[in-house]
């Protein structure tokens, strides 16, 4: 290909796009959404503050940093989703973190993966629990998913608390919040 | 793949709820987290590994594991994850792109490629006046760099600029030679009720294109299907749209725009189809539903609220850059031209393409108002755009308003 060719090829992503019809970008980028419900007294392990949550990531975000396709085919299937769920769990949990009021870490327990969907394709439902210090008035909720190799995922996080429900979008901006129990 | 796809859409919606399902849309079958019990049920596709984008991509972003402060790679791997997320619409890549280029750009003084980089995943995400302001940067760095010069002369054509990028396309054509510049030119006089001279421009490119990369004689054919449409030459611009998705089959911008064209032709069954295999695109999804809509198909429902749930996800998430989608299914989705109005406005805000204003109108003529359609009305006749549809709805806005008059 010679020069000519090859600045031409380089010059029409950008200029196809607004070009022809000056269309969006077609497909949504990448979600997370992580559920945070805190259990009531008497579900409690003895005096222990515990939330149950639900984590879900997008099979997408995750066949890119793991790569859960294994034949390449281009469809993930239960077979290859299963047999990565111990890489998606460590991958995973390193990039979330929850301190209590008095800065100690709360302890995250894994309890299962399922498979759930949203409206643009199949998660990975990680369950877990957060269990925290009993003097605990609020959680600080450090969250890094994907943010180094796509700054534009977003963590839709949903907080229940009896009747109270608390949302926050996390972001490289907003990665560590304080959450009220 | 599509029936498959469809079986999991049913899945997809347990937690994606819009907030106000239409009160006449049937519950959607919800499904909660569950374990599969068969081994081969595939959950999610996604790009093969055999394909050659996505081999190249692999290839450079091993290249830059090994060599990470390696610029000339970085910029080629984002570039390339750039035009993959673009061809297939996928904005992930856009994402994906910034974190390889993020390094450069949190220097002091970022090298002008990476800058101008980073103004086409701005523009992509419809932050156009942060996306100018960045190319501005580039090019008072570099003013040869023709990337930059095109995607200003983009971005100012997408929000209706036309005097400036009319300049823009000349140093286009200065800096990335005549036949890209004349091409810059000829898209912009269509919009500015050339299409004829747009149209002879493009056919002569066209006519010396031969042994071009198939990227570049594709954007030409899409560029003069659009002229065609404009200068209501159906039948030639459906040659054109062909000959354009012969070259670049998956693209998503392409693809869409010949949707469209279908569905204005009353031709919907040709949609399904034609998108069959990019249901994930939310744009294509919308063309989907506008052809189920048009087909009176019994799954129009679950189709509508598939696309309810996506555009919630996108609002949760605080991106709104679908507008022209969204008054689409506001209008002809959810039958509320009130709303398809509003966001009608909000989106002339942001966006002045033709089908922004096409958009515009039709949510005016549907909620029986005229008088909103004023900026739009003024624009275009600034402009001279030359639409036969954008015509029409010119002319039934005014039927509408000299109605009320006499009426009065």
């Amino acid at each position: 290909m010679n020069a000519y060719c090859w600045l031409m090829r380089t010059l029409l992503a950008v200029a196809v796009c607004a070009l022809i019809g000056g269309h969006a970008n077609a497909h949504s980028a990448s979600d997370a959404f992580l559920t945070l419900t805190v259990q009531k007294k008497s579900e409690r392990k003895g005096e222990k503050k515990v939330l149950r949550a639900q984590w879900d990531v997008a099979l997408r975000d995750l066949d890119f940093v793991l790569r859960l396709d294994d034949n390449g085919d281009g469809d993930i299937s239960w077979r290859e989703l299963r047999a990565h769920q111990k890489a998606i769990a460590q991958y995973a949990y390193r990039f979330i973190h929850v301190a209590d009021s008095g800065g100690g870490a709360c302890v995250l327990e894994p309890r299962r993966q399922m498979v759930d969907y949203h409206a643009d394709g199949a998660y990975a439902a990680l369950f877990f629990t957060i269990i925290c210090d009993p003097a605990s008035t609020h959680l600080a909720l450090d969250y890094e998913l994907f943010f180094d190799v796509d700054p534009s995922h977003r963590g839709i996080m949903v907080m229940r608390s009896g009747d109270s429900v608390a949302t926050s979008v996390l972001s490289p901006d907003n990665s560590h919040i304080q959450i009220p129990l | 793949m599509f029936l498959l796809w469809c079986l999991c859409a049913v899945a997809t919606v347990a937690h994606a709820a819009p907030t106000e399902p239409a009160p006449s849309a049937p519950l959607p079958p919800y499904r909660d987290p569950y374990t599969p019990t068969v081994d081969d049920e595939v959950l999610q596709q996604v790009p093969a590994a055999s394909d050659p984008d996505v081999l190249q991509m692999k290839v450079l972003r091993n290249q830059l594991h090994r060599d990470s402060s390696n610029l000339r790679i970085a910029h080629q791997l984002a570039r390339a994850y750039i035009e993959f997320g673009r061809q297939v619409g996928d904005a992930h890549y856009m994402g994906y792109a910034e974190a390889v280029l993020r390094p450069w750009l949190k220097q002091p003084s970022p090298p002008a490629e990476v800058i101008v980089d980073d103004a086409t995943i701005l523009q992509f995400r419809h932050q156009f006046e942060e996306a100018r302001q960045q190319l501005k940067t580039a090019l008072a760095k570099d003013p040869h760099n023709a990337q930059g010069w095109l995607t200003l002369a983009t971005v100012d054509m997408v929000q209706g600029d036309y005097d400036v990028a009319a300049s823009e396309c000349s140093k286009v054509a200065v800096t990335a030679g005549l036949t890209i510049g004349l091409v810059c030119t000829s898209n912009l006089r269509s919009y500015l009720g050339q299409a004829e001279q747009s149209k002879t421009l493009l056919t002569q490119i066209e006519s010396t294109a031969d042994g071009q990369p198939p990227t570049f004689v594709s954007w030409v054919e899409g560029l003069l299907a659009e002229t065609c449409e404009r200068l209501a030459d159906w039948k030639e611009a459906e040659v054109h749209y062909r000959k354009a998705i012969a070259l670049t089959p998956k693209d998503n911008f392409l693809l869409i725009a010949y949707a469209d064209f279908l569905l204005d032709r009353n031709r919907p069954a040709e949609v399904l189809p034609l998108l069959q295999d990019s249901v994930q695109s939310d744009t294509a999804f919308l063309r989907l539903a506008l052809a189920k809509a048009a087909l009176r198909s019994p799954d129009l429902p679950l189709y509508t609220w598939i696309m309810g749930a996506r555009f919630e996800a996108l609002a949760q998430r605080g991106s709104d850059y679908f507008g022209r989608e969204q008054v689409r299914y506001a209008l002809y989705l959810k039958h509320d031209p009130q709303s398809a109005l509003m966001l009608a406005s909000r989106n002339w805000e942001v966006q002045r393409a033709p089908w922004d204003a096409r958009v515009f109108l039709e949510a005016a003529l549907a909620a029986r108002d005229p008088g909103a359609a004023t900026p739009v009305l003024t624009f275009l006749r600034q402009t001279k755009l030359q639409d036969p549809v954008v015509d029409s709805l010119i002319r039934e806005l005014a039927r509408l308003e000299s109605s009320r008059g006499s009426a009065s």
